[in-house]
């Protein structure tokens, strides 16, 4: 199921669900609001309602066990991991991004590590990048081309999150910080280029 | 229970009332940051970047700080007015607290410029960069009065009930647990009173560690902290006493709507073990904020997004179906206090729901950090618990009789409409990958994210006036309501 103007992704289709969600309370919500002149006597209405709540509780669980089983199996985790057909080091620093195609020594100075807040990258090949901080707390963050979130992972200073991702498409890619890191938080930008 | 004399009353509804007028002063301030940051967002009025981190860290920290507030003493009136002992003069001492507390947070931020947020990751507060040093010690040292002020409460409320009715296992429910039912009955509200407190406690000591370790590096800069195990803290902090103040609401929901309906609403074995496993669902719900955090041992992010589904159970089964089984043909008169529990109900399950599907680690990988997580959590703040506060507010304005209580009017309407039209835009903005807490879009290069996020914005400044006409409206009849109700005689 595909919007006219909004194509299936992860944004789409989970702003879907919740709107049915929220359709599914003001329904019910309305339906009180609407039956609540026509009196009936409480232990037979309270019985009614029960007997719907066990339905509805038998429902719930079947639907989280079958979520749950789907959405467990496949995560941006390392356990998940295939072996990268590149490596790219991301170095976070308030305010700026340096990106290099190599992988670095677990010692390496991150303040004087020389990437660049520019990198151009290969299509339809698995990349790996090896994001950590120099600093506080950011969050490397992709965009494609139509302005839509597409990978993301945290940059932490002393740790390194590895992030896996296949470019399917060349074009154009921006990076944006996603945690908050001082006040020129919103002008922390890189970008990719995939060719 | 317990019956208390008029004189007794009447200081604790003084105190109430006072507590009541400080949160409907304090309310409409804190939606005016909200409503500058958007300004700025909009770019209708350009404000400086540091004064809009400024303004977001108060507006969270208050917020948060101050619903917390109004809630442990709403729900401390009704318990120490009709089933244990709360002492007042205890109350007012939490009470100054929790004052020096707003206004230390309020000079550290409008004044010292502290910005880190409300959620003050580590290291960030040391390494901001603009605010001043003295800010950071004055904001510290203000959220540590909060903490304090805060768990003495919760540990008075705790002892109270508990010494009420027959000690600790038993205000958690647990003696509705076994095969025969129960000697004495337990009212609802003292187990989710038991339950939502007992969360709180855990939040505020966590709070206080976080708290005394940025202390200690404040005084010494050379200390090193791990941030990865500061983050776990800080959002164990966050989420839990968020939660809670939604729980605490509940309490007092469960002991008043019945007023309305007419139908008593008791524990029975079903709600019992909801409760109990809502409090140990409420605890390990918070990993689901480390879910980009790769490095996060996985098994813990397992039982995050199990944690998170799973609280929906009792949440909707129980609670959610208990006050349907309440309203349902009940011929309730629909007036302001019922309505507002319901709305503030439906408040609850519309973000609820929505956080259950940003809770889900395949969808998270999109969404975190987009307005689509404020866009929730404002869902059941401003119209989940706020509504809850509010129709407590009524109440209380009615004389905690349900013949006086009022019914609702074009700006309880204007309000609530402004409020989902905010809300909206809010949503809409996490659809759009528009990122959360950014100053101004104008430094994407994307040009769709800054233009939709700035038409976003500007819409929404157009519903928060809404809200604000709606809220001045309310108040003129509110709080005329609950300076009369000071007056009460038995
Ligand atoms: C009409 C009422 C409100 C308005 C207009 C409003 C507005 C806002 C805005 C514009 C933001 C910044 C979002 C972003 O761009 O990242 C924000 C953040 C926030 N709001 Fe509200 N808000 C309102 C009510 C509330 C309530 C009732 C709470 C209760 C807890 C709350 C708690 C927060 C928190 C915790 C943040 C995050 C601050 C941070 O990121 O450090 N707000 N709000
Ligand atoms: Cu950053």
């Amino acid at each position: 199921m595909s919007l006219v103007i909004l194509p299936l992704t992860i944004q789409t289709t989970a702003a879907l669900v919740s709107l049915l969600g929220t359709l599914l309370v003001v329904s019910v919500v309305v339906y009180l609001f609407k039956t609540s002149s026509d009196y009936e006597e409480k232990s037979s209405a309270k019985a009614k309602v029960y007997r719907m709540r066990d339905r509805y509780f038998l429902g719930l669980a079947l639907t989280i066990l079958i979520v749950l089983i789907t959405s467990l199996s496949m995560l941006p985790y390392p356990k998940f991991h295939k072996n990268p057909d590149s490596v790219v080091t991301v170095v976070a620093m308030q305010w700026l991004w340096k990106m290099a195609p190599e992988a670095i020594a677990a010692d390496q100075d991150l303040v004087a590590f020389a990437g660049k807040n520019e990198i151009t990258l290969p299509v339809d090949k698995l990349i790996e990048f090896r994001v950590t901080s120099a600093d506080v707390n950011h969050n490397f963050a992709i965009y494609n081309s139509k302005g839509t979130l597409i990978a993301q992972t945290q940059a932490m200073p002393k740790y390194y999150n590895n992030l896996q991702y296949k470019f399917t498409e060349k074009g154009e890619y921006e990076v944006l910080c996603l945690e908050y890191c001082g006040m020129p938080h919103a002008y922390m930008v890189a970008k990719i280029h995939i060719e | 229970m317990i019956q208390i004399n008029t004189t007794e009353k009447q200081q604790h509804r003084k105190l109430f009332v006072t507590w009541a007028i400080t949160f409907l002063i304090l309310f409409p301030v804190l939606i005016l940051l909200g409503m500058l940051m958007r300004i700025k967002q909009g770019e209708i009025i350009d404000i400086s970047m540091s004064k809009f981190y400024s303004f977001m860290t108060l507006h969270g920290l208050g917020m948060a700080g101050v619903l917390f507030s109004i809630a442990l003493a709403s729900l401390s009136y009704l318990l120490g007015t009709r089933y244990s002992k709360i002492s007042v003069s205890l109350g007012y001492y939490v009470y100054y607290g929790v004052v020096i507390g707003v206004v230390g947070l309020v000079i550290g931020t409008l004044i010292g410029e502290f910005g880190a947020g409300w959620y003050m990751l580590y290291p960030l507060p040391f390494k901001g960069a603009y605010w001043t040093d003295w800010s950071l010690g004055v904001s510290f040292f203000s959220i540590l009065i909060l903490g304090v002020a805060w768990l003495i409460q919760c540990l008075h409320i705790l002892n109270s009930i508990a010494k009420q009715y027959g000690g600790f296992k038993n205000i958690l429910g647990w003696q509705y647990l076994g095969k025969s039912e129960p000697a004495q009955e337990l009212p609802s509200i003292i187990l989710i009173s038991a339950v939502s407190v007992l969360a709180s406690v855990f939040a505020v000591l966590a709070g206080a560690v976080m708290d005394i370790l940025f202390l200690m590096q404040y005084f010494e800069p050379s200390l090193e902290l791990d941030p990865l195990m500061m983050k776990n803290i800080i959002f164990f902090f966050g989420h839990t006493i968020v939660n809670a103040t939604m729980y605490i609401g509940i309490a007092w929901l469960y002991a008043i709507l019945p007023e309305f309906t007419g139908r008593d609403w008791k524990i029975t074995k079903v709600v019992a073990i909801a409760w109990n496993a809502t409090f140990f669902f409420i605890l390990f719900a918070y990993l689901h904020h480390l879910y980009m955090d790769f490095v996060q041992p996985l098994a813990l992010q397992y039982v995050g997004q199990m944690a998170s589904y799973f609280s929906s159970v009792p949440a909707t089964a129980v609670t959610m179906f208990g006050v349907i089984g309440q309203l349902y043909r009940s011929k309730v008169g629909w007036s302001m206090v019922p309505v507002m529990f319901l709305l503030g109900v439906a408040g609850w399950a519309i973000g609820g729901f929505a956080a259950v599907v940003d809770s889900t680690i395949a969808v998270n990988r999109a969404l975190h950090n987009t307005l689509w997580v404020p866009a929730h959590f404002h869902t059941y703040m401003l119209m989940g618990i706020v509504l809850i506060i509010f129709a407590f507010l009524y109440y209380i304005g009615a004389n905690e009789n349900k013949d006086n209580d009022i019914e609702p009017g074009w700006g309880f309407k204007t309000f609530v409409t402004g409020s989902y039209g905010f809300l909206l835009m809010f949503y809409l903005g996490g659809l759009f990958s528009i990122p959360r807490r950014f100053s101004d879009y104008a430094g994407i290069d994307t040009q769709v994210i800054h233009e939709t996020g700035a038409l976003l914005a500007k819409i929404a400044v157009v519903f928060i006036t809404f809200i604000l006409i709606g809220l001045a409206s309310m108040y003129s009849t509110l709080i005329k309501k609950l300076l009369q109700s000071l007056k009460f005689q038995a």
